[in-house]
């Protein structure tokens, strides 16, 4: 998980859950409602804007015809190739250091 | 629908450098706009501000952490010592540190106080779940100001119940409690109470957990069920001491034994949430059976929806059930439902003034920061030395820009703390004032989140105001700064244009503040010249709640009789009567029909119903139009009579001659005729003109059981009245009489929003003028400091005291009116927020921008007044040497 924070991992993955509609909102939504945490837009944002210069998330413009957006485009995210090497390795990594604990760590 | 544009303005402002900028403002737009669909417009926009601000103040935090750890690899050593330098900074000028820490206080103070009275009102009422809350109102006529326009049957609320699947629960109280009577006897001196009828689960749909005791059960809640009372946590408090074993205990409430089940929670307060104007003793239960539908449209009805679902879903399924209803029912009347999110309709009313009161803090926050700003441009001359020999030190920029912001940061918390203070003062006074009357005034306090604003807000103010100067102080060439420091201004020369800039737009920021808070005083003054129909002064009023035995009208009639005639019998009363509803008080509506005008050409006009005593027009001082007024001879036995205002004469019968003799029908079997017309009265409030009013007396009104009581003397109320609550007690041993108040008590509570909006308008507009006085004082003194040599040069030259006073005087005058038209500018934008509160004057009016320009030249003269003198004072010879 060298390469990757644990909230950028899980922005990561979660633009990879959002078949249809990888955008900020709805990883945002996501985000709240299944990994139980209070994401903030602005760390959100400087995430991704991470994730992006390290070349494990790219993005681009498409015009939106949804009213409630005001005529606003939005932002389709996109994970590279890096990016989905970074989430394997970490996922890799997890699986190592869980192998041989019992089903939830800690309990005997 | 559209987001606030100045916050989404501001934010694309700060994101311009951003590629994803379009996007990122998109998000916030989908989230606002739905958000306003859940929770309404004002908590939306309120968010929006909150996010949109938020996400600003990271984006620039984020830009000036990144680019000042760049330039100096910023250890947190660092940091620490900047902190530690800009503390000793800061003490070797106190004066200085404490001024503009108390300046940034004001601004704080303003920002925190109007968070803090806000808080309940825009996104927090005081209940679980409160989003979930819905109000649903009948639906009146339009522009009906009557209640019972938007209340329902009691088969309504059965029939919602019932087929309601959005809604988790629907409940509702007697919006008429008001006029209900309750006398709680057993304790003490008999004492009248006010208790509101509530559907047994009206605690359960809120969520209100009693503090002590439980809330209503279902069968409390059924006709002939076990009679219990709740009683409010204040009157429990006062009345009790809150004793807590009273729960339990038997009251005796208009004679009835009733249990005492519960006591309210203090986060609870019924009448400051519902009924601002009217205080709650006691909850009681109210049948809501089909047999009390017969009382008509009496039931205000609140609904909790069911989690994830909007108002929308239950107005369309309530529109559906209502159709439906009707359909089965054509004869069923009193049918509609309007559904909108309870936090709207109790801040619906208030909308506006908060909006205002919200911009003013602001702006005045905005002064405060140009103030700052210009405070410590000012003091740029005396840095750039001290910058220069650090930078030829080999300090960097960024290492000087952090370290400025630094002091101003911790000049900003300094102001945190101050304006903590001012706005725990300011909320205190707020919440006791009397005479306002806001709802959830009650929940206003400086709570965690108001000083997690306070301490944000001047964060914000000190990275903004500081940001500027430091980032001027720090550029230039060391060697200029040095040459520069010594003699003269070529330094200050570019700062001293900004800081009148920063004058000018202090002048034009007060100037608007000053001309709203001139138009708001001059709309109030106009409606206290309101000629309201009736003469307030020297009346007192008490409510008359005989018991039970005067039941029988005849006994009721002669009892009111020798009442009135021994009140009158009191020395210096001039008059005394009765009647069942005062103006500025009760609100309702009766239907009619004007006898000889065919069924189709008939309105569905209703008019307000008085009951009242022939003293009644005499001792309010209501003049007679036509006809007469009431008599002896109008008994029970005569000839069925009435009184109408003139707006009812003239809608009726085309004038009020005409009107007399005319003959109208109302509910009854009996044809009532016209026998006089009585001057209109503004009865609602003082800014509504008068409805259709009829008056009926009282000897000949059936349902006619408690009343008001209404005396006129040219002694001062407390004088008069022991003598008569005596002559009262003398009549009717029983009944509580120690409760009264003036008329004129009445009219200043109608005033009440106008009162809080202009308390606060002309409070920041005073401290707006204080800072933009020393802000010209700043400016000019420094000019005048800074110009010394020259000044006395040209005096050795000749020139006059006059000349140089002139000077001064010129310039000043020239930023005050660059301010003033600026500001002029401001206001007129700005008026279209006000207009809803403008009453009786423009939003143009001439008088309030011209006196406002005229205080402004005042006070920049006296600010100007010190720098010249001291500019006269300068003496040739110091200064040449110098």
């Amino acid at each position: 998980m060298s390469r990757l924070g644990e909230f950028e991992l899980l922005v990561l993955l979660s633009v990879l859950r959002q078949a249809e509609e990888p955008y900020a909102n709805r990883v945002r939504e996501d985000l709240e409602e299944n990994a139980g945490r209070r994401v903030t837009r602005g760390a959100l944002y400087r995430t991704i804007d991470r994730l992006v210069e390290k070349r494990f998330l790219a993005w681009e413009m498409e015009p939106s015809q949804v009213p409630e957006r005001g005529g606003h485009p939005m932002r389709r995210l996109f994970v590279t190739g890096a990016g989905l090497a970074a989430a394997r390795e970490a996922r890799d990594v997890l699986v190592t250091f869980l192998d041989g604990l019992d089903p939830v760590p800690g309990d005997a | 629908m559209r987001a606030p544009r100045l916050p989404a303005r501001l934010l694309a402002r700060v994101l311009r450098n951003d590629p994803a900028a379009p996007a990122i403002l998109g998000d916030l737009h989908e989230d606002f706009v739905r958000l306003a669909e859940a929770r309404g417009r004002i908590a939306a926009g309120l968010w929006y501000w909150r996010e949109a601000l938020g996400l600003a103040a990271v984006r620039v935090a984020h830009g000036l952490t990144r680019s000042v750890r760049a330039a100096s690899a910023g250890s947190l050593g660092s940091l620490f010592e900047d902190a530690a330098y800009a503390g000793r900074m800061l003490r070797r000028s106190p004066g200085f540190s404490l001024f503009t820490a108390a300046v940034i206080g004001v601004g704080v103070g303003a920002a925190t106080t109007v968070f803090s009275v806000l808080k309940p009102l825009a996104f927090d009422p005081p209940f679980d779940e409160a989003h979930q809350l819905v109000w649903i109102q009948n639906v009146g006529q339009a522009g009906d100001g009557s209640l019972s326009a938007i209340t329902m049957r009691t088969l309504n609320l059965i029939d919602f119940r019932e087929r309601a699947a959005t809604l988790s629960g629907i409940t509702g109280y007697d919006a008429f409690f008001s006029s209900r009577s309750w006398t709680l006897t057993g304790v003490g001196e008999p004492e009248r109470i006010t208790a509101v009828g509530v559907a047994h689960d009206f605690l359960d749909v809120l969520r209100v957990q009693p503090l002590v005791g439980r809330g209503f059960t279902e069968e409390e809640g059924r006709r002939g069920g076990p009679p219990a009372v709740i009683l409010s946590h204040d009157y429990w408090r006062t009345r009790f001491a809150g004793d807590r074993s009273v729960v339990g205990r038997t009251l005796r409430l208009n004679g009835e034994p009733r249990t005492v089940v519960g006591v309210l929670p203090p986060t609870f307060d019924f009448s400051s949430t519902f009924t601002p104007t009217v205080e709650v003793d006691a909850l009681v239960p109210f049948v809501v059976s089909a047999d009390n539908n017969f009382q008509g449209n009496v039931l205000a009805l609140i609904g909790r929806l069911r989690p994830g679902l909007g108002p929308e879903a239950a107005q369309a399924e309530l529109s559906a059930v209502v159709h439906a209803l009707g359909q089965e029912d054509p004869e069923r009347w009193g049918l509609g439902a309007r559904v909108m999110s309870l936090r709207d309709h109790v801040a619906g009313p208030f909308r506006h003034s908060l909006l205002l009161v919200a911009a003013a803090a602001g702006t005045l926050l905005l002064i405060v920061c140009v103030n700052v700003s210009s405070l410590l441009l000012a003091r740029l001359p005396e840095r750039a030395r001290e910058m220069a020999v650090r930078k030829a030190f080999g300090a960097r920029r960024p290492r000087l820009v952090r370290q400025l912001v630094m002091e101003t940061l911790g000049i900003s918390l300094l102001g945190a703390v101050v304006g903590s203070g001012i706005a725990w003062v300011a909320t205190r006074a707020v919440r006791n004032a009397a005479g306002i009357k806001i709802p959830l005034l009650d929940a206003v306090q400086v709570d965690g989140s108001a000083l997690a604003v306070a301490a944000g807000v001047a964060a914000l103010t000190g990275v903004v105001v500081g940001a500027i100067p430091a980032l001027k102080a720090a550029e230039g060439s060391e060697a200029d700064a040095l040459r520069s420091g010594g003699r003269g201004s070529s330094a200050g020369r570019g700062a001293g244009r900004l800081r009148e800039a920063l004058v000018v737009a202090q002048v034009a920021l007060a100037c608007m503040l000053l001309v709203i808070g001139g138009l708001l005083t001059a709309s109030f003054r106009a409606v206290l010249d309101v000629d309201l129909g009736f003469e307030p002064a020297g009346t007192v009023a008490w409510s008359l709640h005989p018991d039970t035995a005067f039941a029988a009208q005849p006994n009721k009639v002669s009892f009111y009789e020798r009442l009135i005639e021994r009140v009158e019998a009191v020395p210096g009363v001039e008059g005394a009567a009765l009647a069942d509803a005062l103006p500025l008080g009760r609100n309702r509506a009766w239907s009619f029909d004007v006898v000889g005008v065919p069924e189709e050409e008939d309105t569905e006009e209703e008019v307000f119903p008085h009951v009242v005593d022939p003293g009644y027009l005499p001792t309010m001082g209501i003049p007679l139009v036509a006809g007469r007024n009431f008599s002896a001879a109008d008994h029970a036995d005569a000839l069925p009579v009435v009184l109408l205002n003139e707006t009812a004469a003239r809608r009726m019968f085309g004038g009020a001659r005409q009107a007399v003799g005319g003959r109208l029908e109302f509910w009854g079997p009996w044809v009532w005729e016209v026998v006089g017309v009585a001057r209109d009265v503004r009865h609602i409030s003082p800014e509504l003109g008068a409805g259709m009013e009829v008056y009926f007396p009282f000897a000949q009104m059936q349902d006619f059981g408690t009343g008001e009581l209404i005396v006129r003397s040219s002694l001062p109320p407390d004088q008069v009245a022991p003598a008569v609550s005596a002559a009262l007690t003398e009549v009717a041993p029983g009944m509580p009489v120690r409760e009264h108040w003036s008329l004129e008590s009445r009219v200043r509570e109608a005033l009440s929003e106008r009162r809080f909006a202009l308390g606060i308008l002309t409070t920041f507009g005073a401290a707006a003028l204080l800072l933009a006085a020393f802000g010209i004082y700043g400016v000019l003194a420094r000019t005048v400091a800074e110009r010394r040599a020259e000044i006395g040069i040209r005096m050795a030259l000749g020139a006059t005291a006059r000349n140089i006073v002139g000077n001064v005087l010129r310039r000043m005058l020239l930023l005050t009116a660059l301010g003033i038209a600026a500001g002029w500018g401001l206001s007129l934008l700005a008026s279209g927020l006000l207009e809803s509160l403008l009453y009786g004057v423009r939003p143009a009016e001439p008088v309030a921008f011209a006196g406002t320009a005229l205080v402004l030249l005042g006070v920049a003269a006296l600010a100007a007044a010190l720098p010249a003198r001291r500019a006269v004072g300068t003496k040739v010879a110091e200064v040449l040497n110098a």
